[in-house]
This record gives C-alpha cells, structure tokens and sequence, in this order.
C-alpha cells in the first residue's frame, strides 16, 4: 500500500524533505569524492617521495640480500607503518621490512612492473588490509631490483570518515529543518484556501447572496475565489428565478382554481335549474381548460429546458413561414381593422421545425394585434444581414414597452400590463415561448421600443445554405 | 360495442364508464393492469382504454405482452405522459392511438369513434344537416337552398363541425385538424372565436334555426335545436 497524506499540506511538506534530502546526499557524495581524491593525491605524492628516499636507502648485503641503512645517519627510519619489499627480477624476495610480518606486497613481480611511471595503486593485504603501492626498478650497485613500497590507507579512510561523520550529523538537523519549514511555509501558503473553505461551507441555498472573502485577487488563491464568486453569482441568479417562477406559477394555478371553487361553492347553495347548472359547470370548465393550457405550456418549457426537443427541420423561405403566421392570426387583425404587411425575399432560407418557428411568428403577432390600436398597421420585414443572417422583424405601431420592463419581456409570467392581460387568457408565457423557440434553432430575438413610438420584435436566425428557391420577390401583402 | 377501460383512478374511470355508456357502449372497468390483462383473456372486447401508469404492472408491459400473443383488438393509450419518446414507445408497443391527459371528452369520444369503424373509411362528398348542405367536392355550401360564401378557413370548420354533426367538437380538436397545429395556443383561441362568430354570421343569423351551438367549458356543435 502507498503510503499517501491526506492533505495538501503534509503532501507539500513531505516533497520539500524528500527533495532537499536526496539534494543533501548528492552534495555530501560529490564532497567526499573530492575531498576523497585530494586527500589521496596527497598520499600518493608523499608515497613517491618515499619511494625515492628508500631507494636511496638500499643497500647490497655480502650475502646477496637487500638491506636499508641510511647514508646519514640522522636521517629518520622509515615511518612504522611502511611496508617495504625488495624484489630480484627473477622473483626472489631480497627485503621485506618488519612492518609486513609475513604479510606480502603481491608475491614476485611480473616482467614490466615498475618499468612505467610508478603511478600508485591500491591493494589489499592477505590479511585485509587495504595498502596504496607503489613500485620501481632500480639498480642496487649492478644488481636490478624490483622495489615496492606501501602506505596503509586507514589514515585516508579515518579522515574520510570524520567528514562523513560530520555531514552525517548535520543532515538529519538539516533535513528537520526543512521539515519545519517547509510545513510552515505550505500552511502559510494555504491557509487563504482553508479561509475560503470554512466561508464556503457557511454560505447554503438559503444564504447564497454571501460571498468569499478575498485577500488577493491578483494571486492564484484570490483568482478561484473570484470564479468562485462568480458561479455564486450566477447560482443566486438562478435560484432567484427559480423562486420568482415558482412563485408565478403557483399564482398562475391559484387563480383558476380560485373560480372553480367559487363557483362549485356557489352554485351548491342553492336549487338551481338545469340550465343554470350547465352554465356553472361550463364556466368551471373554462377554468380547467385554463389551467390545463397552463401545464401543457409549462411542460413545453421544462421539456425545452431539459433539451428534449427533437427538431423536424426544413429548408424554407422566412417569408413563407411569416405569411403562415399571418394567415392564422389575420382574422384577430380584421376584427381590429388593423393591416398586417408582409415584405421580404423569398430567398431567404432558413432550416427550421415549420410547426415551432411559426407558433413563434404567431406568438409575436397576436402580441402586436393585441396591443396595437384599432385601424393601426403592422409590418413583418423579412431582411439579411451578410450571408450568415437572416432578421424577421414584427413591428408595430402600438403604445411601445416601457424600458424598465424591456429586459423582463421574455420571463416567464412576465406581463407589462399586470391586470389587462388577463382578459385575453394568456398566462404571460408567450414571449417566453417564442423566445426558446428561436433559441432552439441557433438564433436569438430581441426587443427594440420606445414609448409612444411602437416595438420592434427581430428574430434572427442562421441562414440556410440551400437557396434552391426561384429567385421571385416577396411584394407585401 | 364492448370497451374495456384499465384506469387506476376511480374518478376517471367512473367518468370514463358513464360517458361512454351515454354513447351507448358496454363498458368493463379493470382498475389494475393484472386484472385488465385477466379479462382481455378471457372475454372479447371491441376496443381497449389502457392508463400507462398503473398499479402493480405497467400499461406498456401489460400491452407489448398482450400484443405478443397476437391480440388484434384496437388500444387506445390515456397518459399524463406527454414526451414523444413516451408517444413512440407507446405506439411501438402496438398502441393504435394516444391521448394525453387531462383530454376533452368530445376528443376522446372522436377517438373512439374514429377506432372502432377503422377500415371503413366514410368521407361522403356530400354533407347534410337539416336545410344546411355542403358538397365537399365543388366546395359549395348552402342553406336552405341559397349559397353561403365562406372564406377556405371557413369552410373547413363547417366541414368539420358537420362532419362531426350532434357531436362536441373541442378546441382542441378544432385546431388540430382545422387549423393543423399540434399544440393549441392561446391567440388559436382567439382566432378560432372569431371565426365561430363569422360563420355564425353567415350560417345563422339570416335564419331562425340556429345550428351552431356553443357548448361553454367544452367546443363547439353543429345540430339541430333540442
């Protein structure tokens, strides 16, 4: 099993120590390395220089042996410790100092040793002992002799190892430290994050207007806060509609549930005629109707919501799909003597769901009937934008929307004129309808008005590629 | 002609079972999906009223298995269900037609009608209902022998309420197949009012026999007067 922590902290920390570890150790061995080699260089010259002297040292015994005396004789014996070989060519031991006991430097020299630079080499002894060597020929009288002289190394080692000793002493307080601070420096570095967690754990769907507390807005800390606000911000937004609509909507359902049981309560309270009762349940009928309209609209926008409309697509001319608009809704016009003109391109295509898109132009026109004065006119204007865009604007000639409803136009429920719509039966659901029924086809709509001056209602949506359409023109209607 | 009707819900049934027993049906009542199963097995029935959301087993299951064993009777679907995945399964499953709740009853009625005389197709060109006559080939209508000029949207609604004579038409009903929506918006609403007003005008008014009627909280229909 890994071993893992479980936060960031202790993570972060345990990293420093590792890294500043491993670094220690990788310093430490290249340290002793050089200190190894200088120390050995050392050695070995004085080694040379000792070769030198103990040649000077030799000296023919009369029974044909090798034996060391000084010249001077206040020159110094060779140091204890120096182990010292004398050897004929021909592999017969001439002089072995004391310091060896029956120790050998390597048995009988072989035909080129020492004829080269004596560059010193490292040995080990029968006994273990590990001995730097170094050897040369040389001429003792008229005899040749192979010569071999030996330092044990322990000095080098022992002085190696107090320097080990010494680093290995520090490192554990070293590697402590870091430790300590890097752990400090982790939570130091962390603790706006921890902040942040305690104030986020606070703030629920209740208390969403809360926001972080952010030190720095600059640094990596503060620029999660930021989006964290954010999001809070577009959550608050959305629960609040959420609420408004819900809101709504009850409101929308308690008003005809409010009729029928008026009525029913009503009508039960006294003997009544049988037309008399046909007339109460219709009139509560009415009211059913009412709000099964309302569930049927809701559930259209939820499925929308939900994205789980298939679209029928077809390629047709904008201006055909507004005169099908026109031709369901110019009755209501009739009735109020108002004109609808129909002008645009029949070139003009788009590739959209013919039975969503209309329902959209419809919405949009019974809008404008609906708030237009008597004998008014309305103009649907088919026109593109570039090659990519097409508009179809419904503008009217009616009171215009004041610009502090403008932006709520589309909610849902939303309504202008609170008390008079009503009376056309609409639920304020309309515009939102028509709204996602753009959107639906990858376009958008929006609402141009000033008081007194008319709305301009524009759709716009992607235009189609396949204009395989004669190229006639759309004359008004 | 024998309906069985598989609906959970005591009210709807019961309102199920007297209206379509005013319509002079034989109406069954099963109130759970087992035991509607039970009785297609053992009885014979012209037509199945199957609510998709039922106790114990669901409509859908109770019809696919029904339908595996080879059973021809007609189904209609009755669903608070209103998704057209749900629609298409339904209709899969071996449904021969599909009503989302809450429905009109003039509409379910049309349905019903309409599934039982499967087959027999009877679109008579000709039309009648007491002096009002409509030749749906030439496109003429009259009434009491003189010609009533009707706009085309006009004169479908009167084909439409006459063919559908001495029954409720719902709004529903009207803007499907009238004006050929799927769903029934509010202006529809409007604009349907207005044309009811002008064929009332044309149809009836210079007459003392008034043949369309206004049923308040259902539609509309065309008959002679009570």
């Amino acid at each position: 099993m890994r071993f893992r922590p479980r936060n960031v902290r202790s993570r972060l920390t345990l990293w420093y120590v590792l890294v500043l570890a491993s670094l220690l150790a990788l310093y430490a061995g290249v340290a002793s390395l050089f200190l190894f080699l200088s120390l050995r260089e050392d050695f070995d010259q004085n080694l040379l220089g000792d070769v030198e002297t103990v040649e000077g040292m030799l000296a023919k015994e009369p029974n044909g042996g090798v034996s060391l005396h000084s010249r001077r004789p206040d020159a110094p014996e060779p140091r204890i410790g120096h182990f010292i070989e004398v050897w004929s060519p021909e592999g017969s031991l001439l002089y072995r100092s004391a310091a060896l006991r029956d120790q050998t430097l390597g048995g009988p020299p072989g035909p080129d040793e020492g004829l080269h630079d004596p560059a010193p080499s490292t040995i080990r002894l029968p006994n273990g002992t590990r001995v730097r060597l170094a050897s040369g020929v040389y001429h003792v009288e008229d005899q040749r002799v192979v010569l071999r002289v030996a330092y044990s190394e322990e000095g080098l080692w022992r002085e190696l190892g107090e320097f080990g000793g010494v680093l290995l002493l520090g490192f554990p307080i070293a590697v402590l430290l870091a430790g300590f601070g890097g752990y400090a420096l982790a939570r130091k570095a962390l603790s706006p994050i921890d902040s942040m967690t305690t104030q986020a754990k606070k703030i629920s769907a209740e208390r969403l207007g809360d926001r972080l507390s952010i030190e720095n807005p600059e640094d990596e800390v503060g620029k999660l806060g930021t989006v964290f606000n954010e999001m809070l911000g577009r959550l608050q937004s959305a629960f609040d509609q959420l609420r408004r609509f819900t809101a709504d909507a009850s409101h929308e359902l308690r008003t005809p549930l409010t009729a029928i049981r008026s009525v029913g309560e009503v009508a039960l309270q006294d003997e009544r005629s049988p037309a008399e009762y046909r007339d109460v349940i219709g009139s509560m009928l009415e009211e059913v109707d009412r709000l099964t309209r309302l569930a049927e609209s809701l559930l259209a926008l939820s499925r929308a919501d939900a994205g789980h409309v298939q679209l029928q697509r077809e390629v047709i001319p904008l201006v055909h799909l507004a005169r099908e608009a026109s031709s369901v809704v110019e009755v209501l016009a009739e009735e109020k003597r108002q004109q609808i003109g129909i002008e645009g391109d029949a070139n003009l295509v788009v590739s959209v769901d013919r039975l969503i898109l209309r329902q959209a132009i419809v919405n949009l026109l019974d809008n404008a009937i609906k708030y237009s004065a008597p004998g008014s006119g309305i103009l649907v204007r088919v026109r593109s934008e570039g090659d990519k865009q097409v508009f179809l604007e419904v503008i009217d000639q009616g009171p215009g929307i004041p610009s502090e409803h403008q932006p709520h136009v589309f909610d849902r429920f939303y309504r202008v004129d609170k008390a008079r719509t009503r009376e056309w039966g609409g639920a304020g659901l309309g515009l939102s309808i028509t709204r996602w029924a753009v959107e639906v086809h990858g376009g958008d709509i929006s609402l141009e008005s000033k008081e007194d001056k008319g709305s301009t209602f524009r759709v716009s949506l992607p235009l189609a590629k396949d204009s395989s359409t004669s190229p006639s023109k759309g004359g008004s209607q | 002609m024998r309906i069985l009707v598989v609906e959970d819900e005591a009210k709807v049934a019961r309102a199920l079972r007297e209206g379509l027993e005013r319509e002079k049906y034989e109406v069954v009542v099963a109130p759970t999906g087992e035991e509607g199963f039970f009785l297609v097995n053992a009885e014979e029935f012209d037509l199945i009223l199957l609510d998709l959301m039922l106790p114990g087993r669901d409509g859908l299951q109770v019809l696919s298995t029904l339908r595996k064993r080879g059973l021809q009777t007609p189904v209609l679907i009755l669903t608070a269900r209103d998704a057209i995945e749900d629609r298409v399964n339904g209709l899969d499953k071996g449904a021969d037609d599909y009503l989302v709740k809450p429905f009109a009853f003039p509409e379910l009625l049309a349905r019903v009608r309409a599934l039982l005389r499967r087959g027999r197709t009877e679109q008579a060109p000709q039309l009648k209902l007491a002096d009002l006559e409509m030749d749906v080939v030439t496109r003429n209508a009259k009434r009491r022998g003189r010609y009533l000029e009707l706009t085309a949207r006009e004169f479908e609604l009167l084909e439409y309420l006459l063919r559908h004579k001495e029954q409720v038409v719902s709004r529903e009903m009207l803007a499907r197949n009238v004006w050929k929506e799927t769903a029934r918006a509010t202006p529809l609403d409007n604009v349907m009012d207005v044309h009811i007003n002008r064929l009332r005008r044309k149809v009836d008014e210079p007459f003392d026999r008034k043949l369309i009627h206004t049923v308040r909280g259902v539609g509309f229909v065309l008959r002679e007067e009570e």
